[in-house]
């Protein structure tokens, strides 16, 4: 492990190099599978790429004072974080650099999250503020099953490094955990039923609507960039692990793809929730899901 | 789950929209693009009157009138056709092109106003086709 490798894995693979156009194709599955279940034709392999650049074109709306500089900041921020999260993952495990931990790929997962709320109360516009106060309560609602599910892995597993989680075999109690982190995914990257922040019939899409250009851009990047970090999280932890570096890449790829299918067809399937049944769904159902997941974990490990 | 079996028989039935620039055939009394004759209009501007998308505009002078078309506001809603007594309007049964350029499929016409049969010519007419049939005495 040395500097060299460490900087390769953040910026080339897994990081931004291999992140961007993986975050774009994953964009383009969601789209297009969408699109083929609802029968239509759906958007062409390479339009999330041209709606980048599209975006890069357009001029940015002229701010001034220290909300426009934090309107700024927040879309920069988020793509930093969720493509550090995605530099994080052990999808080579051999191949050494920097191991981070459960901990900090959590910590930098949430940070989008955290921007998206912060850069809607700083546009001040009312549909923003509505959706950030919808994301607040959906971040809350959500973050204790998960949270509860990593706890629980972590706990069965006894360690929080990633690298040593992928080499770990699967236990019963993992793919609980497993399972309570894919029923937190929906609310995590606003698929329906769960896409009240970003509600474009209510609400304009809620934080982004004053967003335009570059920054906009920026945005959709760090969306992308959250898809391949949190698919690749339940690929690293749902994935065994293989001899073969590249039958474990494989497997890892196919995994994540499988999620998006599985999310696609759930944001098809299901029409947005409100804000109410959303909190009182994660509180009420999705909850005893993780207590049940850290509850056995800390049985097992009292038990042995 | 009947909703999984929608999803699944809409994937096995494929797609029904198409890749731009490729368009839907139409059916039969489809409204399209509103094409002008020239020859038959004869400047009444009730298409103008008729039309609340302001695509149509008239303008008038002594001798001569123009009218113009903007498809881009058109809502094809035929009541220009309709009300067209001269049938100089008609709508196109295909698919409106697709344009780049706002203003491009706009028609503009200018044309010299048709002189009207004097009053004395139409009542000499009248008297030499006598009292209408049936009529009242």
């Amino acid at each position: 492990m040395n500097l060299t490798v460490a900087l390769a894995r953040m910026l080339i693979f897994p990081g931004l190099l291999f992140a961007v156009p993986a975050a774009w194709f994953f964009l383009w599955i969601e789209r297009k599978a969408t699109a083929m279940m609802q029968q239509r034709i759906g958007p062409p392999f390479m339009q999330p790429f041209f709606d980048f650049i599209k975006l890069l074109g357009k001029t940015t709306p002229a701010r001034s004072g220290v909300s426009g500089l934090l309107m700024k900041a927040w879309p920069l921020i988020a793509v930093s974080a969720a493509a550090g999260a995605v530099g994080l993952l052990p999808v080579l495990p051999t191949s050494g650099g920097f191991q981070g931990d459960l901990i900090l790929l959590l910590a930098l997962m949430e940070v989008p999250s955290i921007c998206i709320i912060a850069a809607g109360f700083s546009s001040r516009s009312i549909f923003a503020e509505i959706g950030s106060a919808r994301e607040a309560v959906l971040t809350v609602s959500y973050n204790i099953v998960f949270l509860l599910a990593i706890v629980s892995i972590a706990a069965a597993q006894h360690t929080f490094r990633l690298e040593a989680l992928a080499q770990l075999p699967s236990t019963p109690l993992r793919w609980l955990g497993v399972a309570a982190i894919l029923v937190c995914l929906p609310a995590k990257l606003h698929i329906n039923p769960f896409s009240l922040p970003n509600a474009e019939q209510e609400i304009y899409s809620g934080p982004m609507i004053e967003y335009a250009g570059p920054e906009l851009a920026l945005w959709e990047l760090s969306h992308g960039l959250e898809w391949v970090a949190v698919t690749g999280l339940v690929a690293t932890l749902a994935v065994p692990h293989l001899p073969a570096w590249w039958l474990d890449a494989l497997l890892f790829i196919a995994c994540s793809f499988g999620v998006v299918l599985l999310l696609s067809v759930l944001g098809a399937a299901t029409a947005r929730l409100a804000v109410d049944t959303t909190a009182r769904f994660y509180w009420r159902c999705t909850l005893l899901f993780g207590v049940l997941a850290i509850s056995s974990t800390l049985l097992m490990r009292l038990r042995s | 789950m009947n909703i999984l079996a929608m999803l699944w028989s809409n994937l096995r039935r494929g797609v029904s929209t198409f890749r731009f620039p490729e368009r839907p055939a139409v059916g039969e009394g489809y409204r399209g693009l509103v094409c002008f004759n020239s020859e038959l209009c004869t400047g009444c501007a009730i298409c103008r009157f008729r039309c609340t998308a302001r695509a149509i505009t008239f303008t008038s002078a002594k001798n001569e009138f123009t009218w113009s078309y903007d498809p881009g506001q058109c809502t094809f809603c035929g009541r220009c056709v309709e009300g067209c007594k001269a049938h100089a309007l008609v709508q196109d049964g295909a698919c409106p092109p697709v344009y780049l350029n706002i203003g491009e499929l706009r028609h503009v016409y200018t044309m010299k106003r048709k002189v009207p049969p004097s009053k004395s010519a139409t009542t000499i007419k009248i008297a030499a086709l006598g009292p209408p049939e049936g009529g009242a005495e």
